[in-house]
């Protein structure tokens, strides 16, 4: 192959690889962005409860005023985790999200009307002894997120206590 | 040579360029065929949904980045009138609507900028535990900068032009349908300057 032909051919080539990278990667790079802001105050493995929707709240689009929202940036680098949730007076729900955005598991107070608790594992990986209710994550890292119904200040203020209860820690034997 | 280096680099750059862009028209194109209307109301499939392959995931991720699972949660959104024009903070409008076959609902305001409009007003939202219907089994709220007589109030303060509304429906029920008659309405009662 000669002249210019060569160039074409090798920009469709470098075309085509970069248009499926960048489908591939989009998901990956929200997600990261996502799991860096959520672990900035905390690191991985913690909940950290989020303040009060106002507009002075930039960090999510679209973000909901109704929910008091805590988040767990997790890593299972050194193993299995126990996630819980503490009941709510509301509704409350559980949802938990791969690296890759997928929402792989989600539960609400109609299933579990005391509360929630999980022992997290990487898929693959073989459980621990002893572990609740076994959730494998398809990828080391991921986001837990908890959504208490809280649409005005006093329940805002109550779902913060509610909260300090939740476990987001490395999964012991009891 | 450097003839040579300079048009390599050139493919290539090229190549990236192209194929970022097929990417984004892709994904574009691919979550139109998710959206639904409903009246006035769009949906999109893809918040809250699962995964089925890579063009499909991003679609997701970029419509719904953590959004509540599609059986836990429903979003629809609002960008035009009555009349079919563009919501402005000019304007004031009446949103009515009834009670859904679900556990919960709200509607929120975002401006332009798909965050909540500046203003230190606390009537971002309005949701089901603080809003009655009247007699004839329908709930009536203003969307305006002001409150004036209104029972509910959506503020558009700060809102500017090109605002909109999101309808969250929780926990809906089997029998919820979307449709035309289900969503509520909003209507366009006076804009500034208007004769």
């Amino acid at each position: 192959m000669s002249g210019w032909r060569k160039y074409v051919w090798a920009a469709i080539i470098v075309a085509v690889m970069a248009h499926f990278a960048f489908i591939h990667a989009a998901p990956r790079f929200m997600m990261g962005v996502a799991l860096s802001r959520l672990s900035a105050a905390t690191g991985y493995n913690a909940w950290t409860f989020a303040d009060r929707v106002t507009p002075l709240s930039r960090s999510i689009v679209r973000p909901s005023p109704d929910f008091a929202y805590s988040a767990c940036a997790y890593d299972l680098r050194d193993g299995p985790l126990t996630i819980t949730a503490t009941p709510w007076n509301a509704y409350w729900s559980l949802s938990l999200y791969a690296a890759n955005s997928d929402n792989y598991f989600v539960v609400d107070d109609r299933e579990a009307r005391g509360g929630a608790e999980i022992t997290l594992v990487r898929r693959g990986r073989a459980p621990p002894e002893g572990a609740a209710q076994i959730v494998e994550s398809p990828t080391q890292r991921g986001v837990a997120l908890i959504r208490r119904l809280a649409p005005d200040l006093d329940s805002y203020n109550a779902a913060s206590h509610v909260a300090r209860d939740d476990v987001c820690a490395a999964f012991t034997a009891n | 040579m450097l003839r040579r280096v300079l048009a390599w680099a050139a493919a290539i750059v090229a190549g990236v360029v192209l194929g970022g862009a097929s990417a984004w028209a892709a994904l574009e194109i691919g979550r139109s065929s998710f959206f639904e209307q409903y009246g006035a109301w769009s949906h999109s499939r893809a918040t809250g949904s699962s995964a089925a392959g890579p063009y499909t995931r991003a679609i997701i991720a970029r419509d719904g980045l953590l959004a509540l699972s599609a059986r836990e949660a429903l979003y629809f959104n609002l960008t035009r009138d009555d009349q079919g024009e563009a919501l402005d903070e000019n304007c004031t409008y009446e949103l009515v609507g009834r009670a859904f076959d679900a556990r919960w609902w709200s509607v929120t305001l975002y401006a332009e900028d798909s965050f909540l409009a500046q203003n230190e007003d606390y009537a971002a939202s309005i949701d089901s535990s603080h809003v009655s219907p009247g007699a004839d089994g329908r709930w009536r709220a203003r969307v305006a900068t002001v409150r004036g007589d209104a029972n509910y109030w959506l503020s558009s303060r700060n809102a500017r032009r090109d605002f909109s509304l999101t309808l969250r429906v929780y926990n809906p029920q089997r029998d919820f349908r979307a449709d035309e008659i289900t969503l509520p309405t909003l209507t366009r009662i006076s804009c500034l300057g208007e004769s």
